[in-house]
């Protein structure tokens, strides 16, 4: 028990305790992240926010980088581990 | 356990429904724009090219031009609606004589078919017989045009849109205001807050859901805006009205192109949740920010 509970239960406040411990328990927000974007997101999100910047970069990767000679394979190698760092760090 | 079977159950024929005539055209269409396919080509049959329609969307110029009148037109359409409908919300919201009737008269637009809206403004603005050229002739002096100039046509477009769906903006925004309570006005009223403070700080934050939804529901209609534009104008002159959705139609439908259309349909698809992600991150997600 926290030090919140303890002091509660030595009020002697049952249901006050039990209100504690029920929200202590509760579920958090399933994949509330607290990573290096500026809003608050879910794993669906992220993936959401990788396939967004996926497409941005192929579409500017079609337009100036492939012409000088860079493969569009590269483009999606640097999106997935772009994918993968949004979705782990994010 | 049996009410969840019940609502699965309920929900089935919707759900149904969508997969087949939203997540399958989707899908469809997606691996339509992987395609090189123009029935009346040479080769009449599906040949796959990897993403080289949408190598040919990037350095598509008449594309990019498109885009640009679009967002224009959206920008104009959606701002004057959401102003325009707010105002006649509010006015709505007071009583004067006929204010029923009135109401009633001003949802016409909604009910009419987009392309009998493009029909009657087609009458209206074609010189020498409309009302429109002939009064905007004889009140400014000035000769209206739509089929030489291009900014009437862009004007006329943009009028005939807001024409068209203010009244949505308004009845939502009325739905809005009706459900406010009335305790923060009375309180900001005795604090001597005037009018302006008023619609800032209390009417404003919260109706501001109501009018993201709005907005977001204006802005993706007026994207894909093609039958009126194209009964009205034809995407003219030159291609000054040639909007995105016009621009899909003249290359899907009168040139066969259906893997380049689809191509475009996806990259538009693709700017419109953007922008409306973007919009919602914008405006309602700075609530749910992390704090620290």
């Amino acid at each position: 028990m926290s030090n919140d509970t303890e002091k509660l239960a030595q009020e002697e406040n049952p249901a006050l305790v039990l209100a504690h411990l029920v929200e202590e328990d509760a579920d958090r927000a399933p994949s509330a992240a607290t990573g290096f974007l500026p809003i608050e997101t879910n794993w669906f999100d992220r993936v959401f926010i990788s396939v967004v910047l996926w497409v941005a970069l192929s579409l500017f990767w079609f337009r100036f980088l492939e012409p000088l000679g860079l493969s569009i394979w590269l483009c999606l190698a640097l999106s997935l581990i772009a994918a993968v760092f949004i979705i782990r760090k994010g | 356990m049996h009410s969840n079977r019940l609502g699965w159950l309920l929900l089935a024929p919707t759900m149904i429904i969508l997969f087949f005539f939203g997540v399958v055209p989707f899908f469809y269409v997606i691996w339509v724009s992987f395609h090189q396919w123009n029935p009346f080509a040479a080769n009449p049959n599906m040949v796959f090219n990897w993403a080289s329609n949408y190598r040919q969307v990037v350095f598509d110029a008449q594309l990019m031009a498109s885009l640009g009148v679009t967002f224009a037109f959206v920008f104009f359409a959606v701002v004057s609606e959401l102003i325009l409908g707010y105002l006649l919300a509010q006015a709505f919201m007071k009583d004067f004589p006929g204010k029923a009737f009135f109401r009633t008269i001003h949802t016409l637009p909604l009910i009419m078919a987009p392309i009998i809206v493009g029909s009657i403004w087609k009458l209206m603005t074609t010189p020498s017989i409309g009302i429109i050229p002939s009064l905007v002739q004889s009140w400014f002096g000035l000769d209206l045009n739509i089929g030489q100039s291009a900014l009437a046509a862009f004007t006329v477009t943009v009028v005939m849109d807001i024409w068209h769906w203010t009244p949505l903006v308004t009845l939502s925004l009325i739905a809005a205001l009706v459900s406010l309570p009335p305790d923060p006005f009375e309180q900001a009223q005795i604090d001597g807050a005037n009018k302006r403070q008023i619609f800032w700080h209390i009417t404003l934050p919260m109706i501001a859901p109501a009018v993201v939804a709005t907005v977001f529901i204006r802005l993706m209609d007026a994207l894909r805006t093609v039958d009126e534009v194209l009964m009205l104008t034809g995407g003219g002159p030159g291609s000054a009205t040639r909007y995105i959705g016009v621009h899909i139609f003249k290359e899907v439908f009168p040139r066969t192109n259906y893997g380049y259309g689809s191509a475009i349909s996806v990259v538009v698809l693709y700017m419109t949740i953007v922008i409306c992600w973007l919009l919602y991150v914008g405006l309602i997600a700075p609530r749910n920010t992390k704090k620290g």
